[in-house]
């Protein structure tokens, strides 16, 4: 358990971690031992001679406060090593997250790391700063005081060292019954955790499809299945914790039958009989606290595997010896990528000159927005390279990259904020006039003007409470801000109306000149100003050329280019 | 007994105006019953737990009595002690596991309240909320009061019987030394409030909130990791987290060194060195002045701990309690908000005409989005709603579905007012493709039918063709099975049209189409439009577009400037009359007029 810790927190805690756990035990002994000074002050009590218990009474007082004394500096140690811990890893955590690779990103995740940085993180780092303590005093405190026993009289001492086995044998049996339980508990969690972020995040959906009037059943299984697998977790729990309290009742039992024995038969007197009984019953009350103490360890012990697991996955591998590009220009060389089983590229090749602006088309589903995911090494190629600047992406530092690269996204997200927040993520160090700069390329300005509160909207949870078209110009403004060589721009337009759109490529035109620019739009009238006109259909280019070489050619573009003008010749 | 009243009132009282929504108490009776039983059951138990001490304490006295032993009754003693010990076994065994079992049920019923009012509360109020915090209060903080229902109702009643027994007993040997072995409980207590000063409380505030932005931070930071990676440079993306994170983490030690004190104080109190140190002292004194008989001295030995243990228990969960009783305020926060009012007796609509009179609408107090719409949406005609974007045509057509009560002027369908109509009937009626495309975490075809779970197979594949995604469905690696978000993903068009196959197998009267096809290529589009053609004449459907080619195929356009209806008629009338709509014609006219002459070669027929 510790190990596993130490592991996953890396050694700059490992020192403050034993130093804890060698206070703790220490504590434990000295609790332990404290009470082998009961012998003699109860031989002294009820003996004859009363009197005698004075010095020994003393020696309990010191003893009492030496372990006062070292409680509260180990208690203390263990909070400290503990938040320290915590602040680590939520930060390891946070940066291990931003880098793993979208893929890892499905549907499923939300649960887990709401949960992971929620309840898991401090549970499992709780460990140092509740659980230890407990724990080691549940365990080693009773080993002491059987030392102590055995110290006394052996027959008894032996008697009470019977349960040291059993007790470990019953810990190792608990684990493994409620391990499979336990595992399936934290699932459902996960699951019902991140079917109520659904439920919660979709509710206009929800709602206008009559959902939420009665229980919605997807959401209603996955707090049924909670419940069921909870159910199953105590019942899986329960053998072992009657087992253990069994066990230790079992000894106490033992060793009334073989003091009462011992008493009667005369082999031992009266007074030491029953110190020995008291010390026992101080043994006891830990013991019994360890099914508890030691559900919470296997808890905070799981919680800390699945953190293991997702600090473990592999992120996008960086490059060892970055390189950086000479120039912005683009290229796919023969690139074959697969989601799964279904192959978006086959062999697919491109290249933008630097400086050129590059329309992509094609039917929905052709793999244009993921193109520029491969651009940003949001994922890695199963084949072929792309390229920036000549060099493989791969080469490239995450850094590096993204530092050339501003993406504008087909499903716009905005974080809770302001507008203003917003827009400066693209380049926070921007001063005001590239901010106005770039909301004003945006058409941004026209919404800041209208809405009551400005710069200072909030946004809301990805941008909510703004409209579609004005979600998308906020984050056309950040893209423009971030000023970077590359621009990369996804449907950008889609919500906007067409006065709104003109005047949005023209702003983008006006800022973005000389940049090198893939866009990929479906209305051909904003495709048709760029310099180059790529369809991409079935994996590959199927044509390229400028609009009015692919108008000529009579393709499939020129398809699109007729079929999206048909009304309006029409009228 | 008394405890589940206890509990009843502690959970009760966080806020008095519990009349709205169903109280916690209401939610509890029914399982007053196994409450009961619990803490009978641990009572028992715990009582019986005093039997092996008390065979300690008979039998020392048994054998520092003078004379000879009697042997039969050491057995006895012995047995009885045994026996004792089997029954606490049993009765705290029972008793923990349905105090356990009773706290699944009881949470799944609190998630369950929770998820009913949620899906009730006007949506504008979720505006305001944050996803993340508000999904703790269901999960975390229900889990959260666990204490209260699996430990607090045997272990409170446990901890206040059990002393008061073991009391009565210690005064019938000796009071004074009774007296003295309270010394350590009396110490303990006396820190308690220290634990509960306003500052301490404030921190606790503040740390439940910290965690609620932790949360929070997380739900952003996974939806938007995309943008996280693109503009991550250096964690600022993520900051939300981080700060969030760090935050937590200093008022965490914050309040734990706050803490510290106190705790290390009371613990040691309560710790079984210090109540034996202090009744071994009282007792040496006792019995060196000859008032104590040595015999005597056993049972405060051991019972005395007695005492200590269940307020040791107390003290050690009484964060947990207090948590708790934290978790509950949250969690009957969100009950008591009052859910959009329903109307006691429901008016069925005639027909589904659908008419707007002077609707004005605000979402904040100070910036009106909706000024005075009069609008009349005919069955069987298509009406068109554009506009510049922010003008409000998605506020206006939320309208219908009433995810929203306009502030002024009201919205009829069928000649009844929304708010006379059953949410069940409304829903019925009304099928919407919003503009932000949603899927849910559910195979295609569970997406799909999400209005009419019943609908069979067939159903959801015509649809699904209808909206031109059939072809591609059948390529997933399960067709119709394939769980969306984890089999695969889909792209912005294609998910858009797996929603418009959720609109139309939803068959209503009314149907409204908010942008649902702004990601879709010239094909599909002219496709769904198609399809939409098709659909039997008595539909009111009203669709919103930016797209002109869109809008030349309604019966009605309607331009919205500035959250007022400007322009409205025929769309061929409209351009011929040059006002606002011809005005977005040709801003888009000329842009490719003056390009490479597209408009002619559009003539062309094909
Ligand atoms: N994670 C994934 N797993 C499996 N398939 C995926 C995944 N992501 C995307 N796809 C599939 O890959 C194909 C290409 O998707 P992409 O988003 O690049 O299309 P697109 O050309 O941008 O389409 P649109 O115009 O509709 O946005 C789609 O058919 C999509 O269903
Ligand atoms: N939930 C909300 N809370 C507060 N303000 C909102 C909310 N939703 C929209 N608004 C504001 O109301 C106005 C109208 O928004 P609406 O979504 O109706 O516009 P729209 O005409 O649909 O625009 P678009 O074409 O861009 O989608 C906008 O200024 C927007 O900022
Ligand atoms: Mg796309
Ligand atoms: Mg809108």
């Amino acid at each position: 358990m510790i190990r596993m810790l130490l592991r996953v927190l890396g050694d700059e805690y490992a020192w403050a971690m034993r130093r804890t756990v060698i206070l703790m035990t220490v504590t434990a002994v000295v609790e332990g031992l404290s009470y082998a000074l009961l012998v003699p002050v109860l031989r002294a009590l009820l003996g004859s001679t009363p009197a005698d218990a004075v010095p020994w009474l003393v020696a309990f007082g010191a003893a009492v406060a030496l372990y006062a004394v070292l409680r509260y500096i180990s208690d203390l140690s263990g909070m400290r090593v503990g938040t320290t811990m915590l602040r680590g890893m939520y930060h390891r955590l946070g940066e291990h997250l931003a880098r793993l690779p979208l893929g890892w990103y499905n549907a499923g995740r939300i649960g887990e790391v709401s949960v992971l940085a929620g309840r898991g993180l401090l549970q499992a780092m709780g460990v140092a700063a509740h659980l230890l303590a407990p724990f080691i005093s549940a365990l080693v405190t009773p080993l002491t005081i059987v030392a102590v026993m055995t110290a006394f009289n052996w027959r008894m001492g032996l008697a009470a060292l019977l349960a040291a086995p059993v007790v470990a044998a019953i810990q190792a049996r608990t684990a493994r019954a409620t391990a499979a339980a336990d595992a399936e508990r934290h699932e459902r969690d996960q699951e019902a955790g991140g079917r109520v972020i659904e439920f919660l995040r979709d509710q206009p959906l929800l709602r206008a499809a009559g959902r939420t009037g009665e229980r919605f059943q997807l959401l209603d299984d996955s707090l049924l299945d909670v419940q069921r697998a909870s159910r199953r977790t105590v019942l899986a729990t329960l053998p072992s914790a009657v087992g253990l309290t069994l066990t230790v009742q079992a000894i106490f039992t033992a060793l009334l039958v073989l003091g009462a024995h011992l008493a009667l038969g005369g082999n031992i007197g009266a007074a030491e009989i029953l110190a020995i009984l008291v010390l026992a019953a101080r043994c006891a009350d830990p013991l019994l606290s360890l099914s508890d103490i030691g559900g919470k360890l296997r808890g905070a012990r799981s919680e800390l595997a699945r953190l293991e697991a997702v600090l473990r996955t592999e992120p996008l591998r960086e490059p060892r010896e970055p390189i950086q590009p000479a120039h912005h220009g683009l290229e796919f060389d023969a690139v074959t990528f697969r989601h799964g089983q279904r192959t978006v590229f086959d062999e697919m090749s491109l290249t933008v000159p630097e400086g050129q602006r590059l329309a992509v088309v094609g039917p929905s589903g052709a793999g244009k927005s993921t193109l520029l995911q491969l651009l940003a090494r949001f994922y890695d190629v199963d084949a072929g390279a792309v390229r920036v600047g000549g060099v493989d992406v791969r080469a490239i530092s995450t850094e590096g990259l993204m530092a050339r690269i501003a993406i504008v996204f087909q499903d716009v997200y905005l974080f809770d904020g302001t507008i203003e927040e917003n827009v400066r993520l693209g380049r926070p160090d921007a001063d005001v006039a590239e901010v106005r700069a770039a909301a004003t390329a945006a058409r941004l300005d026209e919404v800041i003007e209208r809405l009551p509160a400005g710069w200072e909207t909030n946004v809301g949870e990805g941008g909510t409470l703004l409209s579609g078209g004005e979600r998308q110009r906020v984050s056309i403004a950040r893209a423009l801000l971030k000023n970077a060589p590359i621009v990369m721009l996804d449907e950008v337009t889609s919500a906007l109306d067409p006065m709104n759109e003109a005047a949005v490529h023209e702003g983008i035109e006006h800022l973005m000149a000389g940049r090198t620019v893939v866009m990929v739009a479906h209305r051909m009238r904003t495709v048709q100003r760029a310099d180059r006109i790529a369809f991409l259909d079935g994996g590959r280019i199927v044509e390229e050329g400028s609009h009015a070489d692919l108008l000529d050619h009579g393709g499939r573009y020129a398809d699109f280019w007729n079929l999206s003008m048909a009304p309006a010749a029409r009228e | 007994m008394t405890s589940t009243t206890d509990l009843a009132q502690t959970i009760e009282q966080p806020d008095a105006d519990s009349a709205a929504g169903p109280s916690m108490t209401r939610l509890l009776r029914p399982h007053l019953r196994s409450f009961v039983a619990v803490a009978l059951l641990q009572v028992i138990g715990a009582l019986a737990g005093l039997a092996p001490l008390l065979a300690v304490v008979e039998l020392g006295r048994t054998l520092l009595s003078p004379g000879p032993i009697d042997h039969t009754h050491v057995w006895t003693v012995v047995t009885a002690g045994a026996a004792g010990l089997l029954v606490r076994l049993l009765f705290t065994a029972a008793s923990a596991g349905i105090g356990h079992l009773l706290d699944s049920r009881v949470q799944l019923t609190f998630r369950r309240q929770l998820a009913a009012s949620l899906g009730h509360v006007p949506l504008g109020w979720f505006s305001r909320r944050r996803t993340g915090e508000l999904a703790k209060v269901v999960n975390e903080d229900v889990s959260a009061v666990h204490p209260f229902i699996a430990h607090a109702p045997g272990e409170l009643v446990a901890a206040f019987v059990v002393p008061l027994v073991s009391l009565i007993y210690l005064f019938t040997v000796d009071w004074r030394l009774t007296l003295i072995t309270l010394i350590p409980v009396v110490l303990a207590i006396a820190l308690v409030p220290l634990l509960m000063l306003p500052a301490r409380t404030r921190e606790q505030e503040a740390y439940d909130a910290a965690m609620g932005r932790i949360a929070s931070s997380v739900v952003e930071f996974v939806q938007g990791i995309s943008v996280v990676k693109a503009f991550g440079g250096g964690e600022r993306a993520h900051r939300a987290f981080l700060t969030a994170a760090d935050d937590f983490v200093s008022i965490f030690s914050r309040w734990v060194r706050g803490m510290s004190a106190v705790a290390a104080g009371m613990q040691l109190a309560l710790s079984p060195p210090f109540v034996l140190l202090v009744v071994l002292i009282g007792g040496s004194a006792l019995i060196a002045s000859g008032g104590l008989a040595p015999a005597d001295l056993l049972p405060f030995l051991l019972l005395g701990l007695g005492l200590t243990a269940p307020v040791a228990a107390l003290g050690h969960g009484f964060d947990d309690l207090q948590s708790a009783g934290r978790a509950v305020g949250r969690i009957k926060d969100v009950l008591a908000v009052p859910p959009l009012p329903e109307p006691a007796h429901p008016r069925p609509p005639q027909g589904h005409r659908v008419e707007l009179r002077d609707v004005r609408f605000a979402y904040d107090a100070d910036h009106e989005v909706l000024r005075g719409i009069d609008l009349v949406l005919e069955p069987g005609t298509v009406t068109a709603v554009v506009g510049p974007s922010g003008s409000g045509k998605s506020t206006l057509v939320q309208l219908l579905p009433r995810f929203f009560d306009p502030t002024h002027g009201s919205v009829l369908l069928g000649g009844v007012d929304l708010r006379e109509i059953g949410s069940r009937e409304l829903y019925r009626r009304v099928s919407f493709v919003l503009q932000d495309v949603r899927l849910l975490h559910a195979s295609v075809a569970d997406n799909i039918a999400l209005a009419m779970p019943q609908a069979g197979r067939d159903d959801v594949v015509r649809a699904a063709r209808l909206a031109g995604i059939h072809d591609r469905v059948l390529r997933l690696p399960r067709g119709y099975d394939t769980v969306l978000g984890e089999e695969t993903k889909l792209s912005g068009g294609e998910a858009q049209r797996i929603s418009i196959a959720r609109a139309l197998l939803a068959d209503a009267p009314i149907l409204v189409l908010d942008e649902a096809t702004s990601f879709a290529d010239p094909q599909t589009e002219q496709a769904i439009r198609r399809a939409l053609a098709t659909l039997s004449g008595d539909r009111t459907i009203v669709v919103i577009a930016h797209r002109l080619e869109t809008v030349a195929d309604a019966d009605t356009v309607v331009v919205l400037e500035d959250g007022a209806i400007v322009e409205r008629g025929r769309p061929t009338d409209l351009l011929e009359r040059g006002g606002r709509l011809a005005a977005f014609w040709r801003s888009r006219q000329s842009a490719e007029i003056e390009t490479h002459g597209g408009v002619l070669r559009g003539d062309e027929p094909r």
